[in-house]
């Protein structure tokens, strides 16, 4: 429905591309045509399209192609080794999957198509920082509520451009295509990503939006620093989201780009995407202000989105005050937190709960801490990784980090750092690093071990596999 | 003037709200009155 609106009502306006090579809104629509046609003749008893492209045409041909046919649309992860891509294809049976040159053909026929799908719209298999992936489940009326609830059909103008180096397998890289088709804005893709050629696609393209993840902030940031030229003038508005943002990093790039807007979504796989926004006033705020409760909003998620309700709850689901930490939870109609074969996360009131542990400030800004599961417990006292990554990244000299709790026989754990340098940085000084967070956090929350590594293992959109750091660290250091 | 693609319009006696889906020549109504256009507040891009 909502290619079609775009279609109908905007339809020589450029959906996906460059300026030189672009498809419009009409020609992206007669090619999910095609795909829809080619699964109803060809694949009748399929029940699901995977799709296994990094972002091109193909993918909001099939997005859209697979909900005119009926059948679930399932982006996968494209760098997978192929013995896991075959394991997910298998749970996936009956499935087919979408070929590149499917697009080649297109349909130009008004045929109506399932008005009413039976089969969820999307399947993404979640990040799998932990065990096997689950296969989340996001049906259509989820997912045109998170539309409906926070857009508005057509309000881009036709100058405005996207560039997207989100993967298609992650809910940023669904809710990507969904909103810039249902507000009509074209998505430059950038399959690939490095700092220099998103800087350069975006000069290149007169970008006016940009979604990142902070690991890619990150390296823009660095990129921006080390090159006065390196600038993004025609850039309106930067999102980002998908992992943690440290503190020091936003700030550095408020600095760089100050006449860019900043937003920070909140959301998950679960939640078709985001849930809290803190927008470009709050940022400003934040950075400029001395009032203690604008200035600590940079660390802020921001506020629920019309349609969400957020609760703050103790160990037995009990609403908590503002300013106490709990669980989040969350509810609305655009909250899945169903999954394939396994147990929903949704309790009984409809209220997800995310796993994610924070708090609420008096105005209703949510703080989020981190997964409950990565909080170290030291002699008692609960400790969140996330406060000790944000104080080492404040040192010039280090880049990412790591923080994790390995098994003391003395403390129950203790806390370990694994971090990485800035380009050009050579070495450190592990004591002069554990005075540094001493002399921030105390003695109780400094890393006993600092690890230095050359990258930290991470997912394809740069969240951090502490799972993996922390057997790292125990392979070699021992318990 | 007929409704247009895309808009959200209101009654303004029992605050059902209608989204066009499709374009066409008429207009809606509700308890007896054209269907005002709603006023968009957009929020800032997510995505």
């Amino acid at each position: 429905m909502i290619l079609e609106m775009a279609a109908d009502a905007l339809g020589d306006r450029l959906a996906i591309g460059t300026r030189a090579d672009g498809l419009t809104f009409a020609q992206v629509r007669a090619a999910a045509r095609a795909v829809a046609v080619r699964i109803g003749e060809e694949h009748e008893h399929v029940e699901t399209l995977a799709m296994i492209d990094p972002l091109s045409p193909l993918v909001p041909a099939s997005l859209f192609g697979a909900a005119w046919a009926g059948v679930s649309y399932a982006p996968i992860n494209y760098r997978l080794p192929d013995d896991q891509m075959q394991e997910l294809l298998r749970r996936l049976d009956p499935v087919v999957v979408a070929g590149s040159h499917w697009v080649d053909t297109t349909h130009d026929s008004n045929a109506e198509f399932h008005p009413l799908p039976e089969r969820p719209a999307v399947l993404l298999f979640t990040s799998g920082t932990s065990a096997a992936p689950k296969a989340a489940i996001l049906e259509h009326d989820q997912l045109l509520a998170y539309v409906f609830n926070t857009l508005e059909f057509g309000s881009a103008g036709d100058d405005e451009a996207a560039i997207v180096s989100v993967p298609p397998f992650h809910i940023a890289g669904v809710a990507a295509l969904l909103s810039s088709t249902y507000i009509g804005r074209r998505i430059v893709p950038l399959p690939r990503f490095t700092a220099e050629d998103w800087i350069r696609i975006v000069r290149e393209e007169g970008v006016t939006h940009a979604t990142v993840v902070p690991t890619m902030l990150a390296r823009i940031v660095q990129v921006m620093e080390a090159d006065p030229d390196a600038r993004v003038p025609t850039l309106r508005n930067l999102a980002y989201g998908g992992a943690r943002m440290h503190k020091s990093v936003l700030e550095r790039a408020l600095h760089l780009m100050p006449e860019t807007d900043f937003v920070n979504a909140y959301g998950l796989t679960e939640t078709s995407s985001t849930v809290a926004l803190l927008g470009p006033d709050d940022h400003r705020l934040g950075l400029y202000s001395d009032e203690p409760l604008f200035k600590n909003r940079l660390e802020s998620v921001g506020r629920p989105v019309p349609g969400i309700e957020i609760r703050i709850a103790d160990a037995d689901g009990n609403a908590l005050e503002a300013d106490q930490a709990g669980e989040i939870l969350i509810r609305g109609d655009q909250v899945s937190g169903s999954y394939v074969g396994t147990d929903s996360k949704v309790d009984a009131e409809g209220w997800l709960h995310t796993g994610d542990r924070g708090w609420t400030d008096i105005e209703g800004y949510l703080f989020c801490e981190g997964r409950a599961d990565d909080t170290i417990i030291r002699g008692g006292e609960n400790i969140g990784p996330a406060e000790i990554e944000d104080a080492l990244l404040q040192h010039d000299a280090i880049s990412t980090a790591a923080v994790v709790g390995l098994p003391d026989e003395e403390w129950g754990e203790k806390v370990a750092a694994t971090i990485t340098l800035r380009p050009g940085v050579e070495e450190i000084d592990v004591d002069h690093v554990q005075e540094w967070v001493k002399a921030r956090l105390g003695s109780l929350k400094t890393p006993e071990i600092i690890e230095l590594t050359d990258e930290l293992p991470q997912t394809a959109t740069g969240k951090v596999l502490r799972r993996q750091v922390r057997d790292d660290l125990l392979a070699k250091y021992g318990s | 003037m007929p409704n247009q693609m895309g808009k959200r319009y209101t009654c303004a006696e029992c605050e059902a709200t209608v989204l066009v889906t499709k374009a066409g020549e008429g207009t809606l109504s509700c308890h007896g009155q054209p269907m005002e256009i709603a006023q968009a507040k957009p929020l800032p891009s997510s995505d």
